[in-house]
């Protein structure tokens, strides 16, 4: 799946949400932080973005499905054939930003970064970042995308502050938190955030620490009002490493449609290494990390974020993987 | 090189060279062995190799830097066509003086396939979703095929002319260019399509596809053979000329290797694998040299490898230390001509001392 490389190769940012959230203006911010610097932006609607000496590329929403048909296995295949492209040059672009349209499910163009191996070689993907708008979020919060959108985000911009009470902002925090334990969430108005909350997140490089907010892992129980969810598991017993192999293939192959992301560090029986993965439903991705530091509390945790999981039915499979 | 084997005279020898300011996107070569090359930067260099003499007949201030992507001479020499990211599909008359004849406008939809008819003046370019033919004597665009499913992601003529294969999500769907309006035949794939070819004979029909498989369709025929194991992408398809007894060969590249696939004589038992092995970076693009077996490969490593009979490495050479993009031999198959990464042409032609070919 992804590997950092060497340094050439280029990031990508991901950015989702609905139409007005405020992605053009984020989109313009990122434009104006960057100049100077050549950005493709890949967009699946003109919008009234005025861009300057960047190169825009209209792309079409098209899903290829992989796998004789397995729908959680899909790949953008507009976004292969235009990347395809322009990579082909010496002189290539710094920075690569994918604006959605409002209605897209993020997947299949995350999932189009770790099936292409030649996006795979010379892209990284950095971030999938979404700006929620806090006023009208609740007119469209059932509808799948929305979820999906939050789920799938590593960078969440709760955007228009100013047109809702704080204590609104509060509860629409917890709700988004519950959904998405990995996601860094930021406060803005008219999108504006500090672009290193933006830029440089790395949040496919499996070399980078899983962070999980201290919040979530402090808290025994979480509001699951809604299908999709996110939930952490953390033991301290060793891990036989055939048993989570059986346990995760298995539950990739009938889950995998209802696991958007997981992540995780664990702690091998028998290893002096952390094992570190990362899965965007059936694609996973593992391997060994760094030594365990001397005095270092070893441990294993998971996160998932996905679609009505069986929270207790998966705790208990993973206790059953402990030595 | 020691220990390859290599024994014999060179079959090839560096006849000329240029240089574009990007990465070389296409090389085509016409029947009166006019080379043309594009590039990355926009631009498209001719060559004469009669007189030797080369230029830019199109410029990065034309096409506003943005890259030309495919580039084909129509097969009676006549007229060359380049397509790319600024939408514009350019025709030139090459003889008896070269002039620009028309350019159609696509802008924003980038022109990614473009292919001459083997037989008839006409040329077939894609866009995004749809493929239009153009027919050089009516000077107009003749029909506009819409392959609805996905965008355009290969595209090949029948080497008869009368059929245009286009491959895109699901499989490809074969027009008939004598009635453009009947509906096309349909070669359903389990996953997208993304290189497409057909034998020289026409019999066959290849499709590399975005689930690692290969599919092979005997004109005619309802059941196709599916080839598997690959592992990764596959980049190039190519038909060697047609065999006295036999299919022809069929040579794959994915990622740094090649599989030559042979027809065993009795169809139940399908078809035979070997691998040729030797380059150590991904294969841009490979081409059987015409009438024979000779393969040559281009490649990420920086070598145009030249394999005998499509199995023996012959012979190796170098000239794009960034590495080879594309290559294409002349139709005659005495010279070859290949793009590097850097904006490197090379051509090489037949040794004199050189004997033996394929």
């Amino acid at each position: 799946m992804v590997t950092a490389q060497a340094s050439s190769t280029i990031p990508v940012t991901v950015l989702t949400g609905y139409l007005g959230a405020g992605k053009t203006t984020l989109l313009n911010h990122i434009l104006t932080y960057e100049h100077g610097k050549k950005v493709a932006v890949i967009v699946n609607e003109f919008g009234e973005v005025g861009i300057d000496n960047q190169l825009v590329i209209d792309a079409d929403e098209e899903i290829f499905e992989m796998n004789n048909g397995c729908i959680c296995c899909t790949v953008r295949g507009d976004l292969m054939r235009i990347i395809g492209n322009l990579i082909k040059r010496r002189n290539k672009f710094d920075h690569l930003v994918i604006e959605t349209t409002g209605l897209a499910d993020p997947a299949p163009v995350i999932q189009t970064f770790f099936i292409d191996e030649d996006m795979r070689q010379q892209l990284l993907l950095d971030a999938v970042v979404t700006v929620v708008d806090t006023k009208h979020i609740w007119q469209h919060w059932e509808a799948d995308e929305a979820q999906e959108q939050i789920a799938f985000a590593d960078v969440i911009l709760l955007n228009k502050t100013d047109l809702v009470s704080p204590d609104e902002l509060d509860e629409l925090e917890k709700r988004i938190r519950g959904m998405n334990a990995l996601a860094k969430i930021y406060r803005t108005q008219n999108s504006e955030l500090g672009m290193k909350g933006l830029l440089g997140v790395k949040a496919f490089d499996l070399n980078r620490a899983l962070e999980i907010d201290p919040n979530f892992l402090s808290e025994d129980a979480h509001e699951h009002d809604q299908s999709v969810h996110s939930f952490a598991l953390v033991e301290s017993k060793p891990v036989d490493g055939e048993k989570l192999n059986n346990w995760l293939s298995q539950l990739l192959q009938t889950k995998g449609p209802d696991i958007f992301r997981m992540k995780g560090i664990i702690n091998m029986a028998g290893e002096e290494q952390r094992f570190v993965f990362q899965g965007v439903h059936m694609l996973f991705d593992g391997r060994g990390d760094r030594a365990w530091k001397p005095g270092e509390r070893r441990k294993s945790e998971l996160v998932f974020i996905g679609r009505n999981l069986e929270e207790a039915k998966l705790r208990e499979d993973f206790r059953a993987c402990l030595v | 090189m020691s220990g390859l084997g290599i024994t014999q005279k060179n079959l090839l020898e560096q006849q000329w060279r240029g240089q574009l300011s990007e990465y070389v996107t296409a090389v085509a070569w016409s029947v009166d062995g006019c080379l043309a090359v594009s590039s990355a930067a926009g631009e498209v260099l001719l060559w004469d190799g009669g007189n030797g003499d080369s230029c830019l007949i199109l410029g990065s201030d034309n096409t506003g830097e943005q890259s030309i992507d495919c580039l084909d001479f129509s097969p009676d020499g006549q007229f060359l066509a380049a397509g790319g990211q600024d939408g514009g599909v350019r025709i030139w008359q090459v003889k008896p003086q070269l002039q620009r004849i028309t350019t159609l406008n696509n802008a924003p939809k980038w022109v990614d396939h473009l292919r001459w008819s083997p037989t008839a003046n006409q040329l077939a370019f894609s866009l995004g979703r749809y493929v239009q033919v153009w027919d050089a004597a009516e000077q107009a665009t003749i029909i506009t095929l819409p392959f609805d499913s996905s965008s355009v992601l290969g595209m090949t003529w029948q080497p008869q002319g009368q059929h245009l294969a286009i491959a895109g999500d699901q499989g490809a769907k074969v027009w008939d260019s004598r009635n453009w309006d009947d509906d096309p035949f349909l070669v359903d794939m389990a996953a997208a399509s993304m290189a497409i070819a057909w034998s020289p004979d026409g019999k066959y029909l290849a499709s590399g596809n975005l689930d690692l498989t290969i599919t092979v369709v005997q004109w005619g025929n309802p059941h196709p053979w599916v080839m598997r194991g690959f592992p990764g992408k596959i980049r190039n398809l190519r038909w060697s000329k047609s065999m006295s007894n036999t299919a022809p060969l069929l040579a794959a590249s994915s990622g740094e290797g090649i599989v030559i696939w042979k027809k065993q004589t009795d169809d139940r038992q399908g078809w035979d694998a070997r691998v040729l092995d030797l380059h150590t970076e991904i294969i841009q693009d490979i081409a059987f040299q015409p009438k024979s077996l000779l393969l040559a490969s281009a490649s990420n490593d920086g070598w145009v490898c030249l394999w005998q009979k499509a199995k023996q490495i012959a012979q190796i050479m170098n000239g794009a230390t960034q590495g080879f993009s594309c290559l294409a031999w002349h139709p005659g198959g005495h010279q070859l001509a290949a793009g590097g990464q850097n904006g490197e042409v090379l051509v090489w032609s037949e040794s004199k001392r050189g004997k033996g070919f394929g």
